[in-house]
């Protein structure tokens, strides 16, 4: 019987977060507790387990989906009837189709998100450690990976920031670009900000400073960014050394207002400068915006542009799909020749037996033990064997395209060759 | 040796290459593309400097040609996109630059014969330096241009908080643009005051008097005026951004039609271009 590929699953989508976690197979994967034994009709396996989903990966003989969600109830101590109802079952190339999918993060909360990639990788590492991968699931797995590299370089799936604080550092790149030589001055404390701080930080900004109208609080942040704290009194005297600035303050005025940016512009030699708004009421007055040089995001700007990136994923995701179901074609291809691998093998190995016991039978007969002779007899006596070969190898490969006639085509060429009882 | 029907032919197929190859990449931002096109311009470049080395419009039956001057401008133009590409590692000003040196190859083949001879009352020995000093003036105004021009857009729709579309976000950061154009500009201004001043020497060794109402004359003042607000202002006063971006393209447009509209159409000392 011939090996399929089968994928036993729930995600964000199927199940709930505490479904998930009760289900969650993080900490079955090792060798010693490995909730899916490559036994019986299971020849392959490997287990995916994030936040998001649990997935089950085997090759096997038959249908193994059953035994495939035992071992999964068993390793979690409940009952395949506690698993079902939030389970989805994919089978052949459908179960490659979800595969790519998810390696390209088509399947994702987050569409686009690269994490799933690294999980995925290591996933497989586990797997091929515990050596319960083969042949189908190695392939699977690595093709998965150059998918989802194709996705990303050939679509925008997985570019521009789908979260407020990513998107501030994006804009701040499209204003400076190389942000190595740019300072950043954070005015008050506030998760959103201190992320997109911690972004900009990441991107290489020159330096952090951090004002608070609590300067113990303001020294514990630039500690965290290996920055320096101001005094929140002296804001004025700051804002002409630094490029982006970011408040989260909650003070119920404006702390920067139009006029005072334009005096800053000016000492700045017209620099520019990117304010990036977080608070509500907001901290910086919004004419300020409409100072040259000076470009202004407050919090709904900056959803509104994490909506339209959403919407621009989305859009590629289409795009990215296509691509998905070009490698699913041309996985199934690769898939239909492993039919034909053993009666090819048998073949090859029947012709060059027969050519190697033809050529001593020839040296024999010619009494003769002259080493270019013989170099001269197995070349031609391969020749001989490749080009008669030729063609059937030829009928054997172009069955694959035409799946429905594989087994007969395969069948003739093991009858006419008698390559079943020829020894 | 080559013919210069067939040098220009050559170079009019690579900078052809080049403008496909670097708005394909644009468009569907793809790299490679777009680093083939950066090639192909460098290699019409490199081709284009071995026609004018090895002195392939000296074989012209009639001297320096109408075709000549477009493509020696088309040859300071690529000079400037490559510097860029060179000194501040970004291709965007050459890519443009590309299919607009094409469009001046493409013109100067028909006119290759089309011979430009100076009258005699005007041979100087200043030719060369005022001619020399406006194209290279003009090269690198080309690449402030095309710098500004998409400043003006991407500021714009950052400013105004609009979606960066498609191949929008490949271009580079505002920044860089503005100090493309602030290099350009200001290696430009000094090279176009050489060519005026040139110029305005050579009228008065020919006419007795500098400033003589010639329109080309008068054009290229009002130019040079505007320029030097320009200059000014970016060296001295510190401009940046959008305000400058806008003077570039004044600059640059008044430079165009005073080529295009005064030397082809209008009553001028300059109308011997016209072949």
């Amino acid at each position: 019987m011939e090996s399929d590929i089968y994928l036993v699953g729930l995600n964000h989508r199927t199940a709930g977060v505490d479904v998930r976690e009760r289900f969650a197979l993080a900490d079955c994967c090792d060798r010693e507790r490995w909730a899916l034994p490559c036994v019986g009709p299971i020849r392959e396996s490997l287990i995916l387990s994030t936040c998001n989903r649990v997935e089950l990966l085997a090759a096997g003989e038959g249908d193994i989906t059953g035994q495939m969600l035992r071992c999964w109830a068993s390793a979690r101590k409940a009952r395949m009837s506690e698993i079902q109802p939030y389970v989805y079952i994919h089978r052949s190339l459908e179960a490659v189709r979800h595969v790519f999918s998810v390696a390209s993060s088509l399947d994702s909360m987050v569409l686009g998100e690269p994490q799933i990639l690294g999980q995925m990788k290591a996933a497989y590492r586990k797997a091929a450690a515990c050596r319960t991968t083969g042949v189908i699931l190695n392939r699977l797995l690595h093709k998965s990976f150059s998918v989802a590299k194709r996705v990303r370089t050939e679509t925008a799936v997985a570019s521009n920031a789908v979260s407020v604080s990513y998107a501030a550092v994006e804009l701040a790149k499209r204003i400076f670009g190389d942000m190595r030589r740019h300072r950043v001055l954070l005015v008050g404390a506030g998760e959103m900000a201190e992320l997109a701080a911690t972004h900009l930080l990441q991107n290489g900004v020159d330096e952090i400073l951090v004002a608070n109208r609590t300067h113990a609080r303001g020294e514990d942040l630039a500690r965290q960014f290996r920055g320096r704290a101001v005094p929140f009194e002296r804001l004025a005297d700051f804002l002409p050394s630094v490029d982006i600035i970011i408040t989260s303050t909650g003070s119920p005025e404006p702390i920067i207002r139009a006029g005072d940016v334009r005096a800053v512009l000016r000492a700045r030699k017209n620099s520019p400068m990117f304010f990036i708004d977080i608070a509500v009421p907001r901290d910086i007055d919004p004419d300020v915006n409409s100072i040259d040089n000076v470009y202004l995001y407050d919090i709904d700007d900056l959803k509104e542009v994490v909506e339209e990136n959403i919407a621009g994923r989305r859009d590629e995701a289409g795009r990215a799909r296509k691509i998905v179901n070009e490698e699913v074609a041309a996985f199934a291809a690769w898939l239909a020749t492993l039919d034909v691998q053993p009666t090819l093998v048998a073949l090859v190995g029947r012709g060059e037996r027969l050519a190697g016991e033809e050529v001593a039978r020839t040296l024999k007969r010619l009494g003769s033990d002259d080493e270019k002779l013989r170099e001269a007899l197995e070349i031609m006596a391969d020749s001989l064997v490749r080009k008669l070969h030729h063609d059937p190898i030829m009928f054997l490969k172009h069955g694959c395209a035409h799946q429905e006639s594989n087994t007969s085509r395969i069948s003739a060429i093991r009858r006419i060759f008698n390559l079943d009882t020829d020894s | 040796m080559i013919s210069p029907e067939a040098a220009t032919t050559l170079n009019l197929a690579l900078l052809g290459a080049a403008s496909l190859s670097g708005v394909a990449g644009i468009s569907a931002r793809r790299t490679f593309l777009r680093n083939l096109g950066v090639r192909l311009a460098v290699l019409a470049f490199a081709g284009q400097t071995l026609m004018l080395l090895l002195g392939f419009h000296k074989t012209l039956p009639n001297g320096l040609s109408l075709g000549a001057y477009s493509q020696l401008l088309a040859w300071f133009v690529l000079l400037g996109g490559i510097v860029v590409w060179r000194r501040l590692r970004q291709p965007t000003p050459l890519l443009f630059a590309s299919p607009l040196c094409f469009i001046l190859f493409a013109v100067s083949l028909p006119c290759l014969d089309t011979a430009v001879t100076l009258p005699a009352s005007l041979q100087s020995s200043f030719y060369a330096l005022h001619v020399g000093a406006l194209f290279s003036s003009l090269g690198l105004l080309t690449i402030a241009f095309f710098a500004g021009l998409l400043f003006l857009h991407l500021e714009g729709r950052i400013k105004s908080k609009r979606r960066m579309p498609g191949f929008w976000q490949d271009m580079p950061a505002i920044s860089l643009l503005d100090k493309i154009n602030a290099l350009t500009v200001l290696a430009s201004f000094p090279l176009y005051t050489l060519g005026v001043i040139s110029g305005l020497i050579w009228a008065r060794n020919v006419f007795g008097a500098s400033v003589t109402g010639d329109p080309k004359e008068v054009m290229s003042i009002a130019i040079w005026l505007i320029f030097g607000v320009l200059f000014h202002n970016r060296l001295v006063k510190n401009w940046k951004g959008r305000k400058p971006a806008r003077w570039t393209v004044l600059v640059f447009s008044l430079c165009l039609f005073s080529i295009v509209v005064i030397n082809t159409i209008m009553n001028t000392y300059h109308a011997f271009v016209r072949g």
